[in-house]
């Protein structure tokens, strides 16, 4: 008699147990689940704020890495090869297929030719930087809120709320942040916030000589990145993983990684 | 500073193929190893008393105690590696006050709390209640006054309330099992959630996780037990023992398996990622993945539990045997959290080429740091089993 | 109800009331409202001070080497732009800020073979978009100025 008591209390106990600890995950879980969706730029607040984003003209671009170095200059960026907020690589496709892709200290220096001309096939030079994804993977990943998007579509890092757990520069698939030895909090691109306010150029914008980076307002229709996507075929960066980015490349060769 | 600068030229001296210029350091070093690998001893320890007050494997009762002291000693350091690891660990308390719902990693704060408090401190609680009762009538000087306090008032020793002990300990060790999934199937997801990082991008990510930990777990309680049992001098359940080997190869055939899976997978679709992760795997990885963690981590234990199944040799054997085994899952699953960590951030992004990992010695990150965060919780271990050693308790619950 | 569960209960709701209380006073002000993350940073970022100036503060007292700089070329129907497009930052990297007076730290430049070669060394990824020399072959051991003015490297003769 006693045993019968004791297997239904039991049994009571097990299922509202599972019951109880199933609503309290679920609780958990919730809340992930209906925020899962990466944080979108407001598409429909567009008469306030820019859409900001960036062009890269590869037809025009030769390497000489002066983006690079202004970028250092204006953001005070560690002079040391390790840490790059823009950088440019060189593509060598030689004939026999091999891709060699380099980017000697970001190509602040500018490049050296690597491969004799008879087996090249074709080489070209392309800048990188932080896409500033409308559905930026960092964005989505930091566990603090220390990264976000500006209500003008700039992803950008709160200095002083970072907790260096490095978990967004894990996320980012363009391997544009990096962790800033001096401050301690994760860095990129901020494409030059504090100039864009004040009606500015970025800094390497403003010192390309041949004018291969375009920078502008996505939502004028009269500005030159428009003018730019709508004259050229023009694609961003890995695709596949959707993040939306709001940086965009003429000419971009399959090859580039 | 300039030490690090002159560790990162060599590692730049060492890139083979193309990386992006960003991506010469390793963010994330030893102590995140660390993290998930304590977080899983905890899992798995706390799965194994669950075997026995859950789901009524009888003979593993011997290790019930024990395993949530073990659970909860390795769960008190589990942070510790984190804030080791974190570059402004003074901020860390943002997670909590402003946890981003989107993010995987945001739930460690409430994970962990939960865990440790309503789950494994309640749980032992309720466990001992009337053992510290009895307890503080008997002992005395620090031992006394912690358990007259400990008891929170509540010393009725009574049958009534004895039966209500065991009847909410069991409750929570029934929230517990979800609990313990989620505490390290949320590791899991924070890789597998990755994108941008095809080694760790897979779907499969947290349950390895969670069978490699519960493996891990169960391999560290088998030890544990042994060595407290020789330390005692007192004799080894050998049934109990037998059981822990038998429940350490069914799950470990599970984990096998997913890896497997993982793998095979990975093979067969061959996907933009596979040719660098094949260099990978059998380049940078081929000592700690193909030798340590599935020769000595997973093969030989199974194949020497599976023998047992079929012929046991003598009791004296099997100890030893049981005892190196073991060892060698311990640091076999350590390998894995290495693979998957260290190894997901050897490749570049660009997949077309790779840096290096060159582990320090001393620093927040050094091999010192880690031995620290692994003594540490013996230590506190043994300072549990002295302050409440569960072979002297005497109820036992139902 | 038992009085263990009822102290357990009250214990874990005034846990939960007190880290919400802490969470309200320890969350920075200006947090959430657009979004998660603290407002305040955005004007916080807005306060850098810019390094680049632009060309036309240059030109301001410059005049004439912006006249030269802006000089083309045109040799059998073809007009070469020299460096016309070419912004005075581009070369002339800023050893100040935007805010303070050039003349504190003028950004005056010392060319060397490498200076000009950054662009115009000879580089098959840049074939077909500029003019190119081959530094190894072309007039090695002299500086570039010595023939070319960096403000307008050619001429008609």
């Amino acid at each position: 008699m006693d045993r019968r008591i004791n297997k239904n209390r039991r049994k009571f106990f097990q299922t509202s147990a599972t019951i109880v600890g199933g609503t309290l995950l679920y609780s958990l879980i919730k809340p992930l689940t209906s925020n899962a969706q990466v944080i979108e730029v407001n598409k429909e607040d567009n008469s306030i704020n820019p859409l900001w984003g960036m062009g890269v003209d590869l037809k025009k671009c030769i390497g000489c890495g002066k983006c690079a170095s202004a970028c250092k200059t204006e953001n005070k960026v560690p002079d040391k090869p390790f840490y790059f907020r823009t950088w440019v690589e060189q593509y060598t496709v030689k004939n026999d297929g091999e891709v060699i892709i380099e980017s000697p200290n970001g190509g602040i220096d500018g490049f050296v030719q690597s491969v004799p001309n008879e087996d090249i096939f074709k080489s070209f030079t392309v800048p990188k930087l932080c896409n500033h994804c409308s559905k930026a993977p960092c964005v989505q990943a930091c566990p603090v809120g220390a990264t976000f998007i500006s209500p003008d579509g700039v992803v950008l890092v709160d200095e002083t709320y970072c907790i260096g757990c490095s978990y967004c520069i894990q996320a980012c698939p363009y391997g544009a942040r990096f962790m800033n030895p001096i401050t301690k909090v994760a860095d990129k691109c901020t494409f030059c916030y504090h100039r864009i306010s004040q009606d500015l150029q970025p800094a390497c914008v403003e010192v390309c000589p041949t004018d291969a980076r375009i920078f502008g307002d996505l939502r004028d229709k009269k500005s030159k990145l428009v003018k730019f996507l709508q004259k050229n075929p023009t694609q961003t960066l890995k695709p596949h993983l959707n993040t939306n980015s709001r940086v965009f490349y003429n000419e971009l060769s399959s090859e580039v990684k | 500073m300039e030490e690090h600068y002159q560790h990162l030229y060599h590692a730049l001296s060492q890139v083979d193929g193309y990386i992006y210029p960003n991506e010469i350091d390793l963010h994330w070093g030893l102590m995140i190893v660390l993290y998930p690998y304590i977080t899983g001893l905890v899992a798995g320890a706390f799965i194994l008393a669950s075997l026995e007050r859950v789901f009524n494997v009888k003979v593993l009762k011997p290790t019930y105690g024990l395993a949530l002291l073990t659970a909860l000693a390795f769960l008190l350091v589990a942070t510790l590696p984190l804030v080791s690891h974190l570059q402004h660990p003074f901020r860390a308390y943002e997670i909590l006050m402003t946890p981003n719902p989107t993010s995987a990693m945001a739930i460690f704060g409430f994970v962990y709390l939960w865990y440790l408090m309503v789950v494994l401190l309640l749980e032992i609680w309720f466990d001992y209640r009337l053992d510290f009762v009895l307890w503080s009538r008997e002992s005395k000087g620090f031992k006394k006054y912690f358990y007259k306090i400990i008891t929170l008032g509540i010393n009725d020793t009574d049958e009534k309330s004895a039966k209500l002990d065991d009847k909410i300990g069991y409750f929570i060790t029934v929230l517990g099992i979800p609990s313990a999934f989620l505490l390290h199937g949320y590791v899991g997801f924070i890789f597998g959630s990755i994108k941008a990082n095809p080694w760790w991008s897979t779907v499969l990510m947290p349950v390895i996780f969670l069978f490699s930990a519960m493996v891990s777990g169960i391999a560290l309680v088998m030890i544990i037990y042994m060595v407290v049992s020789w330390v005692r001098k007192v004799k080894i359940d050998m049934e109990c023992l037998d059981t822990i080997a038998k429940y350490l190869f069914y799950i470990l055939i599970v984990d096998f398996t997913l890896e497997s899976l993982d793998q095979i997978h990975r093979l067969y679709e061959a996907e933009e990622s596979f040719d660098i992760i094949k260099v990978l795997v059998g380049g940078k990885l081929n000592i700690t993945l193909i030798f340590m963690q599935v020769l000595i981590g997973t093969v030989i234990p199974l194949l020497v539990i599976g023998f047992f199944q079929f012929y046991k040799p003598t009791e004296k054997i099997r100890k030893i045997i049981y005892f190196i085994v073991g060892l060698f899952v311990l640091i076999g699953i350590f390998f894995m959290r290495w693979n998957v960590v260290i190894g997901g951030q050897l490749f570049s992004k660009s997949l077309s080429g790779f840096t290096s990992f060159n582990a320090v010695f001393s620093g927040m990150e050094g091999y010192l740091m880690a031995a620290v965060w692994l003594i540490l919780p013996c230590l506190i271990l043994v300072f549990l089993l002295w302050l409440m050693p569960p072979w002297k308790k005497t109820t036992m619950h139902n | 109800m038992p009085k263990i569960i009822f102290r357990l209960l009250l214990t874990f709701f005034v846990f939960v009331g007190s880290f919400m209380l802490l969470q309200n006073f320890i969350t920075p002000k200006s947090f959430g409202k657009n979004g998660h993350y603290r407002a305040d940073a955005i004007q916080e970022i807005k306060k850098q001070i810019p390094i680049y100036k632009g060309e036309e503060a240059c030109v301001s007292c410059h005049e004439d080497i912006n006249e030269l700089k802006s000089e083309t070329v045109t040799i059998d129907d073809e007009e070469f732009t020299l460096h016309s497009n070419l912004r005075c930052e581009t070369c002339h990297t800023p050893r100040i800020d935007s805010k303070t007076e050039c003349k504190s730290n003028p950004p005056k430049m010392e060319p060397t073979r490498k200076t000009c070669g950054q662009c115009h060394s000879i580089n098959a990824s840049r074939k077909n978009k500029m003019k190119m020399i081959d530094l190894e072959d072309h007039k090695v051991e002299k500086n570039c100025i010595k023939c070319h003015n960096p403000h307008k490297p050619w001429t008609e003769e």
